[in-house]
């Protein structure tokens, strides 16, 4: 309840607003939001699988193939070296914008109304 | 040397001082004091985040431990960029959505329940005190090595650990959050230049990072140690190969097997459990600029030690041909290595940037240590003052009490772990202090990993936990690391030692395991659905991005705006 | 979805285990790591990316949209157009841009000098010696052309007379001019003109003119399923049940004293379902936007029935971006509430669950509910096309667009337990 309330003074503190924007209040229901966090959960693993495999494989290799340690990819560094080195760096980035991308996507898309210009709700009211 | 460390000591305790008070919020509400009014921007907050982050564990210690393992020292820098990934995908957008002041509170509203909001505030001031003590130790220390002496007649380690404490305690009590966000950003991007600049000098002099590594593999790792009262190289043995020596660009030279998975793992889960770290979340305007922060810490976090590792390969390549013709150095080095591994990145900034260089680098140092004392007993004050004293103490407090005992807080905790590293200062330092520093923060990450993160994770994204699971996997979390932890001190040594250590490969785990346990025989608390609605809803955040635009055509469209 | 991964991670198991045996037990000595991991991934990427074609067969272009009942004519008329190895201009309907590029595409083929394509208004195309004068727009040559539209059949010109051209210069001297038919409707010629005095085979041209005529009869054949499909659309877009939109109106009506917030939110959101219903003007719209349509739909019956309508909604990410037909789901979903659950005291679940299969390239949609369910009879009464029961309507729309959009490559299935509820499942390929 104190949630809501806070929403609600929010609205009625920044009171001035134009016609056509009536439609401020925002609001989810229930199930829209069990299904867009479930979806979120599964993406989220997914990604966290895809972390874990690279995180754990690049020391695993290191035990289990000697090329992986020993090789010489790029002047004198072994793929090990490189991936601790740079690759790691570059693959959480990567990691990080993709998964930050699929999640602001799916909200956008499972969550709230579709994204209409406020001309057009305006002018459809 | 000791005037020009003197010099910028003075001078960047000014600027920071400087802009803390300058950009002092005006009518601070508790609000205001502790989260900045929740209305910071997305890359102002990634720098803020990386200042609270990159401690002097990471800004000599990452350098030093490649300086000193090789590969194996790589796996620092691996692990403390890596732990901003959990954070993205499980907990800064939800986090900032709930959108309380701290983790106590989030998990306390999340379960309705005092005893675990009391825990959790429990478990929060053990990980900011053991995060603490070492920065303050690392403070001393520096202080020791650069300025050599005391000042009003205690001794030099003393001097900078008080005058540390003293002044970013001063900082936070006077600024709040709203003055450290602006000074951690800034103090992130000095460290950042400073990290830069010495980069680009050591690239400038023609050194060649690929080659280099190649040539250091010629000969076995080796490091000065003490034996029989005199300083001798000695081979570092090689730990996944009995008997064999270990090469700097090849592992072994500090792990087993199982010790490198245990760092990582230790390092990966700590920093969604750093309170710190994790409060500037609660600064973003919505979750999605939550997350995106997250992206860009991720990508300064990668440049930073990807940038780290290189001076440490260069630091390793470098300093023995430097050695000739400059007696300074041969007084820090054994057969052209050096005895403090955290000289490392000290010594290249003298190298090529003289007197004013060690400078720079050594108000890198500080500024690291006081961005991280400065948000940790932010983190400590958030806590005590909002957890503690208006949640259970005096709940009817007013914004004005609650900000003074927030603040009487940071004085306290600060104090606090003040004396600690006072009592805590090594005798024979030099020996000991990479152990201390390093491992200690390692220390903080694995309760923080074992006793928060598993909690907090399962908090946001399984319906069934529960208050009484939450509490049972807090405490089991943080007993079994401080057990772990206590039992690899004493047997101290080889084997099994890696993973008591860094325990949370087994204690993260077992936190997990209590949770779902006691919260199936328990029931989630009622109102589940308008919880979710809050955790993972949007409907908060759409609205305020859409005021947010609103108020920016409302703005840019005025003189159309028809009544 | 997991009948087209497991095949898939089985071929690659063996993939890998012969890549083992060849680089390290059969050679000798055996091949280096670096070998090896390069030749598995490369076997393992042609059988990934060759597999949703040996799935689906050779890939067509396009060719999925045409109904099975003409696939037939469509491709009896391709082989032939195949011998040309090009593809048919006229395809699209005799158009002035469409009748000059055939008539491009027939001079070389046929052997002659020109060619001249009309409709029944005039000239539409003419190519080779000649066309200095015989412009696009001409009226159809009355002694010529005109003859064969008025119905007289294929004309052998073999005058220069006859021929009826008024220019001094023309060097066209023979002809043969065939009528262009949909059905018995003619609707324009094909004129084929040498320079000489032999007359182009009749034969050759006639054979010619009944091909485009085939081709025009497709054409037409596609714009009138177009039109179907669109009336379809229209049909149920204008089809929104009144009963929704008073029952809806009666709740807005009662929670306007009670909870004045959430009638504002409900009127919102019912102006948001007639907005996304009035302005699909497309036959596919991504998932998201229909979903977004479907729980617009379920949020207006949720404040209707109240905790009698549970809803779970089970959407894999990458089905959000997917192209479905336009306001496919929502009718699903509608008779899950209206036939399931509304005559179930103690109410129900209506369950949405989307899921992509990437490797098969299909996207599949079930709904489902625990409602009353339907005795055996009934379902097969919905599901012959023959009887139209109210029940059926929304599925019948649905499925007969589903085949004029697939053909035969999607699958539309109704289960029914009574007592138990109902399921639908929906497999379309992935777009």
């Amino acid at each position: 309840m104190r949630w809501r309330a806070a929403r609600r003074s929010r609205s009625i503190r920044d009171g001035v607003i134009p016609a056509g924007y009536d439609s401020l209040d925002e609001y989810d229901t229930a199930a829209e939001v069990d299904a867009a966090f479930r979806t979120l959960r599964r993406g989220a693993l997914g990604y966290f699988a895809v972390f874990l495999v690279a995180v754990g494989g690049v020391p695993g290799l290191t035990l289990t193939l000697n090329w992986w340690s020993e090789g010489q990819l790029i002047g004198g560094m072994s793929p090990s070296f490189v991936m601790a080195a740079f690759g790691f760096y570059i693959f959480f980035w990567l990691l990080g914008l993709a998964a930050a991308s699929l999640s602001t996507a799916v909200e956008a898309r499972m969550l709230g109304g579709q994204e209409t210009d406020p001309a057009e709700r305006e002018g459809g009211a | 040397m000791v005037d020009a460390s003197i010099v910028t000591l003075v001078v960047v305790l000014v600027v920071t001082l400087t802009l803390a008070l300058a950009v002092r919020p005006k009518g601070a509400s508790t609000l205001d004091f502790y989260l900045a009014g929740q209305r910071v921007g997305v890359v102002t907050n990634a720098c803020a985040i990386c200042g609270d982050y990159f401690s002097a564990a990471s800004f000599l210690g990452v350098a030093a431990a490649v300086y000193a393992s090789g590969l194996d020292g790589v796996w620092y820098a691996t692990g403390f960029a890596a732990g901003f990934v959990p954070v993205l995908l499980f907990v800064a957008a939800p986090l900032r959505r709930f959108g309380e002041f701290s983790i106590p509170d989030f998990l306390g509203r999340r379960f309705d329940s005092a005893t675990v909001r009391l825990t959790a505030v429990a478990v929060v001031q053990l990980v900011i005190v053991s995060y603490l003590v070492p920065q303050a130790v690392a403070s001393g220390i520096t202080w020791e090595l650069l300025v050599g002496h005391g000042i009003a007649g205690l001794p030099p380690y003393a001097t900078g650990v008080l005058m540390s404490t003293t002044v970013i305690t001063l900082l936070v009590v006077l600024g709040g959050m709203r003055g450290t966000t602006w000074t951690q950003a800034v103090q992130f991007l000095l460290l950042l230049a400073v990290l830069v600049w010495l980069a680009a000098a050591v690239l400038g002099s023609g050194f060649n990072y690929w080659t280099a590594v190649d040539d250091l593999a010629a000969q076995p790792l080796a490091n000065p140690s003490q034996a029989d009262g005199r300083w001798q190289l000695a081979n570092e043995p090689n730990r996944l190969d009995e008997g064999a020596p270990s090469y700097f660009g090849e592992p072994g030279a500090r792990y087993g097997s199982l010790g490198q998975f245990a760092l990582i793992i230790t390092l990966v889960l700590g920093t969604a459990g750093l309170p710190h770290v994790m409060n500037r979340y609660f600064t973003s305007p919505t979750g999605n600029a939550a997350r995106m922060t997250t992206v860009w810490v991720l990508g300064l976090a990668g440049l930073f030690y990807a940038l780290a590792v290189m001076l440490g390969t260069a630091a390793r390549s470098l300093i023995p041909e430097a050695v000739a013709g400059r007696p300074w150095l041969g007084a820090l080095t054994v057969d052209g290595v050096l005895r403090v591994p955290e000289n490392a990145l000290l010594v290249l900034g003298q190298v090529y940037g003289g007197q004013p260089g060690l400078g720079l680098i050594a108000t890198g140092a500080l500024i690291a240590v006081m961005s991280t004392i400065a948000g940790l007993l932010l983190a400590s004050a958030a806590s005590w003052g909002h957890d503690v004293y208006e949640g259970h103490l005096n709940p009817r407090a007013t914004q004005r009490q609650a900000i003074w005992a927030g603040r009487l807080a940071v004085m306290g905790v600060a104090l606090l772990s003040g004396v600690l590293a006072l009592g805590l200062r090594p005798e024979s330092m030099t020996a000991l202090l990479p152990s201390i520093v390093a491992s200690m923060v390692t220390w903080a990450f694995a309760l923080a990993g074992s006793a928060l993160t598993p909690v907090l994770i399962l908090a946001i994204w399984w319906r069934g936990t529960t208050a009484a699971g939450a509490t049972a996997g807090m405490t089991t979390g943080a007993i079994v690391a401080v057990g772990m932890f206590s039992t690899g001190l004493i047997t101290a040594d080889q084997g099994l030692a890696e993973i008591f250590l860094t325990p949370t490969l087994i204690s993260g785990p077992m936190a997990v395991l209590a949770t779902i346990a006691v919260s199936s025989r328990t029931r989630p608390p009622a109102e589940l659905e308008r919880l979710w609605l809050r955790l993972h809803g949007t409907a908060a955040d759409r609205q305020t991005e859409r005021l947010a635009r609103l108020t920016i055509t409302g703005v840019s469209d005025r003189p159309k705006e028809a009544p | 979805m997991s009948s087209g991964s497991l095949p898939l991670a089985g071929a690659l198991a063996v993939a890998w285990g012969a890549v083992y045996l060849v680089t390290q037990v059969v050679t000798e000595p055996a091949l280096g790591v670096g070998t090896t991991v390069l030749a598995g991934v490369g076997l393992t990427l042609l059988l990934t990316l060759a597999y949703p074609s040996a799935l689906r067969g050779p890939r067509s272009t396009r060719s999925g949209q045409r109904p099975p009942g003409r696939r037939g004519v469509a491709s009896r008329s391709r082989h032939t157009i195949a011998a040309v190895g090009r593809p048919m201009p006229l395809r699209s309907g005799l158009t002035a841009e469409a009748a000059m590029r055939t008539a491009r595409l027939l001079r070389p083929l046929l052997g002659c000098d020109a060619v001249a394509i009309t409709d029944r208004e005039g000239v539409l195309a003419f190519v080779g010696p000649g066309s200095d004068h015989h412009n696009v727009g001409d009226p159809p040559q009355p002694r010529t052309s005109a003859r064969v539209l008025a119905g007289a059949g294929t004309l052998v010109v073999r005058s220069r007379r006859t021929l009826g051209c008024a220019a001094p210069g023309c060097p066209l001297r023979t002809a043969v001019v065939a009528p262009l038919a949909i059905g018995k409707r003619i609707i324009g010629t094909l004129t084929v003109y040498r320079v000489d005095d032999n007359p182009p085979s009749r034969d050759v041209v006639e054979g010619m003119a009944g091909i485009l005529s085939l081709h025009l009869e497709l054409a037409e054949l596609d714009r009138e399923r177009k039109l179907a499909v669109d009336a379809k659309l229209g049909a149920l877009r204008a089809q929104i049940n009144p009963h929704f939109l008073f029952n809806t109106l009666n709740t807005i009506a009662s929670k306007a004293r009670t909870d004045p917030e959430e009638a504002r939110q409900l009127l919102l959101r019912l102006s948001d379902f007639f907005r996304y219903a009035v302005r699909q003007d497309g036959h596919f719209a991504e998932f998201g936007q229909e979903y977004f349509f479907v729980r617009t739909y379920l949020s207006l019956e949720q404040a209707r029935y109240g905790d009698r309508l549970r809803v779970r909604y089970d959407v894999d990410p990458r089905v959000l971006t997917a192209h479905v037909p336009v306001l496919a789901i929502q009718p699903l979903v509608e008779n899950a509430v209206k036939h399931g659950l509304a005559n179930k005291v103690e109410g129900g679940t209506v369950t949405l669950k989307a899921r992509v299969d990437p490797l098969t390239r299909t996207t599949s949609i079930r709904v489902s509910d625990d409602g009353v369910g339907m005795p055996p009879d009934l379902l097969k009464k919905i599901t012959s096309e023959a009887v139209s029961t109210p029940e059926g309507i929304g599925l019948r729309n649905v499925s007969e667009r589903l085949d004029t959009l697939f053909g035969e490559r999607y699958h539309f299935d109704i289960r029914s337990k009574e007592g138990e509820g109902t399921s639908v499942d929906l497999r379309i390929p992935l777009g």
